[in-house]
């Protein structure tokens, strides 16, 4: 109890510590997560829209694979990003290993899919009366797709939160392609699986209150931009 | 807006549920469609609204075909209305911030429009907090405000109150009286029809059986289906 305590109170001092080494961390963190769940947003938002609109062959076996990729296991996805950008890998001769790049991409395929199966659920359920009411009042195309973001708006919100909660938590996929390499590629989830394995439990809580109160104040600018 | 309808067939699984021949509607009249539950009157109603596409056949407008510079001109209430995420007031502004009408003309014309359906009150209410009969009055003003030359109402009354519903109907009557549009509405309520209405078609299996005036159907039904749902009888 006394370590989850003390955990507390230095998040907070490491917080206002203004220790460039923490900072940097901080920094990577939001920037590799907030960049795969925009990049996520960009790809997912119009594929469930449309999936969700449209109807199509083999639109039920597409449904099935994403809903079973949003609860893809990230060392899989580390893993695979890995071989294929590694020196003997398809892409190796672009040199992402070890980089925040590939931490982003392997990110950016995760948090993908649970975008698009949210928007998904939210468009089947109003996308075709919202559809049919931007035609009765004369809508273009268009004018219907702002209309249809416009609404779905709470549905984008929540895949777009959920998607950043998985991608500042993730740990297993950053760790196989980043390397957790000291000022390049370390981000506080591997930070804090670091500190564990080394015993410094009390460091490694600290850094957990840092990546909470980081993951609120994101999410409540989030709820900020979303309300009405 | 006058309309013809033409050889129009649709199909839903293989299932004819609509099989219109020649339907003709000159322009300015209001027309009440009746018949009992699956005679395809909804699904008429969408057709000709453009919301649905027909299986086979056509619906000509002023003689042409359905073009996008119509669907400006025309506009369907349904019986449950989807009302936008935003305020009472946004919802009936809408259709002309599409149209680009310019902010001081749409202010008027919403103002107007509240004012005339009683809805005033309700301008900076969100939407969702709406009673059924409020959100089809703002539905309706919604449609209205376009001020189209066809407007297609499906079941528009259906299970709202009493008092909502005159409103609703003086407003129809109203705009029909003002602008002098083609109106189609979709009803189960034969009395609704007599109130409005300056003629009728009787639907039964997809097919319009008997069309023509009110009061001379009423009166003078020449087919026995219609006979029998004008007199309260149970038509399968």
């Amino acid at each position: 109890m006394k370590e989850i305590l003390d955990g507390v109170i230095n998040g907070f001092r490491l917080l206002f510590s203004l220790e460039p080494e923490v900072y940097g961390v901080i920094y990577l963190s939001l920037f590799v997560s907030l960049s795969s769940t925009i990049i996520a947003a960009i790809l997912a938002i119009p594929t469930g829209i449309i999936i969700g609109t449209k109807e199509f062959f083999l639109k039920r076996s597409l449904v099935r694979s994403i809903y079973t990729m949003m609860s893809l296991p990230p060392v899989i996805v580390g893993l695979i990003v890995y071989l294929s950008i590694s020196r003997k890998g398809p892409l190796g001769h672009l040199g992402l290993a070890f980089t925040p790049t590939a931490m982003v991409i392997a990110q950016a395929i995760l948090v993908t899919p649970i975008i698009t199966g949210i928007l998904y659920n939210g468009t089947k359920e109003k996308g075709l009366e919202i559809k049919r009411v931007a035609k009765t009042l004369g809508a273009n195309k268009l004018q219907t797709l702002i209309l249809l973001i416009k609404e779905l708006r709470f549905s984008i919100f929540t895949g777009i939160v959920s998607g950043f909660g998985r991608a500042i938590s993730e740990v297993g996929a950053v760790m196989i392609v980043g390397g957790n390499i000291k000022g390049h590629t370390r981000v506080m989830t591997t930070t804090i699986a670091m500190l564990r394995s080394m015993g410094e439990y009390e460091s490694a809580i600290a850094i957990g209150i840092v990546l909470l109160l980081l993951s609120f104040i994101i999410n409540s600018i989030l709820y900020h931009l979303q309300a009405d | 807006m006058e309309l013809r309808i033409k050889d129009l067939t649709k199909l839903y699984d293989d299932k004819l549920i609509l099989d219109i021949e020649d339907f003709y509607l000159p322009e300015k009249t209001f027309l009440g469609i009746i018949g009992p539950n699956g005679a395809g009157k909804s699904t008429l109603a969408k057709i000709v609204a453009n919301i649905e596409d027909a299986s086979t056949g056509e619906v000509l407008y002023n003689g042409s075909s359905f073009t996008a510079e119509l669907s400006k001109d025309m506009t369907l209430v349904f019986q449950k209305p989807y009302l936008l995420l935003t305020t009472v007031y946004h919802n009936i502004s809408y259709p002309l911030q599409l149209r680009k009408v310019a902010k001081e003309e749409i202010h008027r014309r919403v103002m107007e429009i509240m004012e005339e359906m009683e809805i005033l009150h309700l301008k900076d209410q969100k939407a969702w907090t709406l009673s059924g009969g409020e959100a089809q009055k703002v539905a309706l003003a919604r449609g209205l405000i376009l001020k189209p030359s066809l407007l297609v109402l499906d079941e528009f009354t259906a299970n709202i109150d009493p008092a909502s519903m005159l409103i609703l109907e003086k407003s129809i009557q109203n705009y029909h009286a003002k602008y002098s549009p083609t109106i189609i509405m979709v009803t189960h309520n034969l009395q609704q029809v007599q109130r409005l209405c300056s003629h009728l078609a009787y639907m039964n299996k997809g097919e319009i059986v008997e069309s023509g005036e009110v009061d001379e159907i009423i009166l003078n039904s020449q087919n026995p289906i219609t006979q029998k749902f004008i007199s309260g009888e149970i038509v399968v």
